[in-house]
């Protein structure tokens, strides 16, 4: 019984990753029989190996941890603010009428179309890639906190003041934590948008971080550096979405949607 | 019987200080004698956007009584019970809601209303959506203690740590009725309750209200579109109609009442009767 428990759970646990796992064994089986030239396309082996040497020099911590660092103060920073306009113009009428045209004008461009700005602006320094960030972060947790707070049975928030909340009481009882799976929504766009816009900036304009790496790489010919890079951007992601996930399953486990089975 | 379960003695006073808590709170969830409070209706009207609803209507309800309101869709029925709750505000004329004997005002016990559907937080247990029903009173585990005593009072003392969704639809709207009583209210208006509930339920869930009622002793107003629950839970019955009050019946039928008895079902073929007889010609 236990073991055909543990099996089952071993199966469910490995099949997500039976085809990452053909692709890499196809990939070798390619390269290592010539059908693919190694200056397209490195075999996992060769990735191993620039990882190995990577990690061995430092090169690779250091440019992981500043980009690390960078994808997070900017996301602290764009998601607060995001968080917090999203709050007010959820709750006051007022706050939306003044902000919410605006937001939604600047939402229209894309935010990696102002790089030539914020390069004249900031240069290829720290302050690029932070507002780069922030600006891209911002508006999934902005559109997706309002949208949260603004779907909030009424039928909940007249409950709770007939049943005499305050307005602190019925906002942290009722309307916060019913915005909140919303909440989430926005929280995994902005982690998806927080990657993609720190690589690109950091591939067009910066001296240090994953995405110079891989541009450094280009310049020398090292493809198999080039692909380590994406790996580990596609590690990173699956890590930031694991992460989301088991923080939604811990806060949403009211929700049936969000229970785990 | 939930009052008894409320009182100092049901609870459990683990050190002295919360014993004093309790102590307070248990005058609070048990006003003199009578706690039921008194609703005086005078020429009220209410209308939405142009659309009259209730022209003036007077109405006085002792206290302690159950009295319960009848009509068709759309005759004014729910919002003369919300108006009375203050959920809407009269167009013109006054509703006054007050304790027979002067009391402090802090003293008066509280107005409470079931809605059609439970509405509990879903993200709350079982037990804090009792909890709810006592926001601003005692302090944490004195809710929590007597929001337990309720939950038993309703029968659900196993499922205080569940989540609301884990519950079948008549079980939430036992949770609710928990929830509305738990603070020993002195009013407590039921707006078509148990409507969504399948007969069976239904039945449970009006003999549970009239036991409650009965032991509690506040006013209760119950809106329905059923007249056969009407009659078997009330003592007075309101006929609403144009805006105001066409039909006004006592029933004395002792309690408890059997269903099916003769005289709760010739009351209920008189107000069909009438609920029918004004019906416009098609």
């Amino acid at each position: 019984m236990s073991r055909a428990l543990t099996l089952s759970r071993l199966r469910d646990t490995a099949t997500p990753w039976l085809l990452p796992a053909a692709i890499l064994v196809g990939w070798q089986a390619a390269v290592s029989a010539v059908f693919v030239s190694n200056r397209v396309m490195p075999a996992p082996l060769d990735v191993v190996r620039a990882g190995w040497e990577a990690g061995r020099t430092g090169e690779l911590w250091t440019n992981l941890g500043v980009s690390t660092l960078r994808a997070l103060a900017g996301f602290a920073v764009g998601g607060s603010i995001g968080f917090a306009l999203g709050l007010a113009n959820g709750l006051s009428r007022l706050s939306e009428a003044l902000t919410d045209t605006s937001v939604q004008m600047v939402r229209n461009v894309p935010h990696l179309s102002l790089i030539p700005l914020v390069i004249l602006w900031f240069g290829i320094g720290e302050e690029a890639k932070l507002f780069l960030v922030a600006l891209g972060v911002f508006f999934p947790i902005y559109a997706n906190t309002l949208h949260g707070i603004r779907s909030v049975d009424p039928a909940l928030v007249e409950m709770g003041r007939v049943y005499g909340m305050s307005r602190a009481d019925l906002f942290r009882r009722v309307v916060l934590p019913g915005a909140l799976p919303s909440i989430f929504v926005g929280l995994r766009y902005a982690l998806g948008i927080m990657w993609l816009t720190l690589i690109v900036a950091e591939t067009i304009s910066a001296s240090s971080g994953l995405g110079y790496m891989a541009m450094q790489a280009r310049e020398f010919m090292l493809v198999d550096v080039v692909v380590l890079a994406i790996l580990i951007y596609a590690a990173l992601g699956k890590l930031a979405d694991t992460l989301t996930r088991a923080l939604e399953r811990s806060c949403l486990s009211w929700n049936p949607a969000y229970r785990s089975a | 019987m939930l009052l008894d379960a409320l009182s100092r003695d049901a609870l459990p006073a683990p050190h002295p200080l919360v014993g004093e808590a309790t102590s307070r709170a248990g005058q609070h969830a048990r006003p003199p004698a009578g706690r039921g409070l008194s609703v005086t209706v005078q020429d009220l009207h209410k209308s939405f956007d142009g659309h009259t609803v209730i022209a003036g209507l007077d109405l006085y309800l002792p206290p302690g009584g159950f009295t319960a309101i009848v009509g068709r869709s759309g005759c004014g029925k729910s919002t003369l019970l919300r108006t009375i709750l203050g959920l809407e505000r009269p167009t013109a004329g006054r509703v006054n809601v007050e304790a027979p004997t002067a009391a402090s005002p802090r003293a008066v016990a509280p107005r409470r209303i079931m809605f059609q559907e439970p509405r509990l937080l879903p993200w709350a247990s079982v037990l804090d959506n009792v909890a709810v029903g006592l926001t601003g009173i005692g302090t944490r585990s004195e809710r929590r203690d007597r929001a337990a005593a309720a939950l038993a009072e309703v029968g659900l003392a196993d499922k205080a740590g569940q989540w609301p969704a884990t519950l079948s639809g008549g079980q939430r709207q036992r949770v609710a009725l928990a929830r509305a009583l738990v603070s020993g209210p002195g009013l407590l208006a039921l707006d078509e309750p148990l409507g969504a509930l399948d007969a069976l339920t239904r039945i449970g869930m009006q003999d549970l209200i009239e036991r409650i009622w009965r032991s509690q002793g506040f006013t209760a107003l119950l809106v329905t579109h059923d007249v056969s629950e009407a009659v078997a839970l009330a003592d007075r019955i309101l006929v609403m109609e144009g805006g105001g009050v066409a039909l006004d019946l006592r029933v004395d039928v002792p309690r408890p009442r059997r269903r099916g008895e003769p005289e709760l079902a010739r009351l209920e073929g008189r107000i069909l009767d009438h609920l029918l007889g004004t019906q416009p010609a098609a």
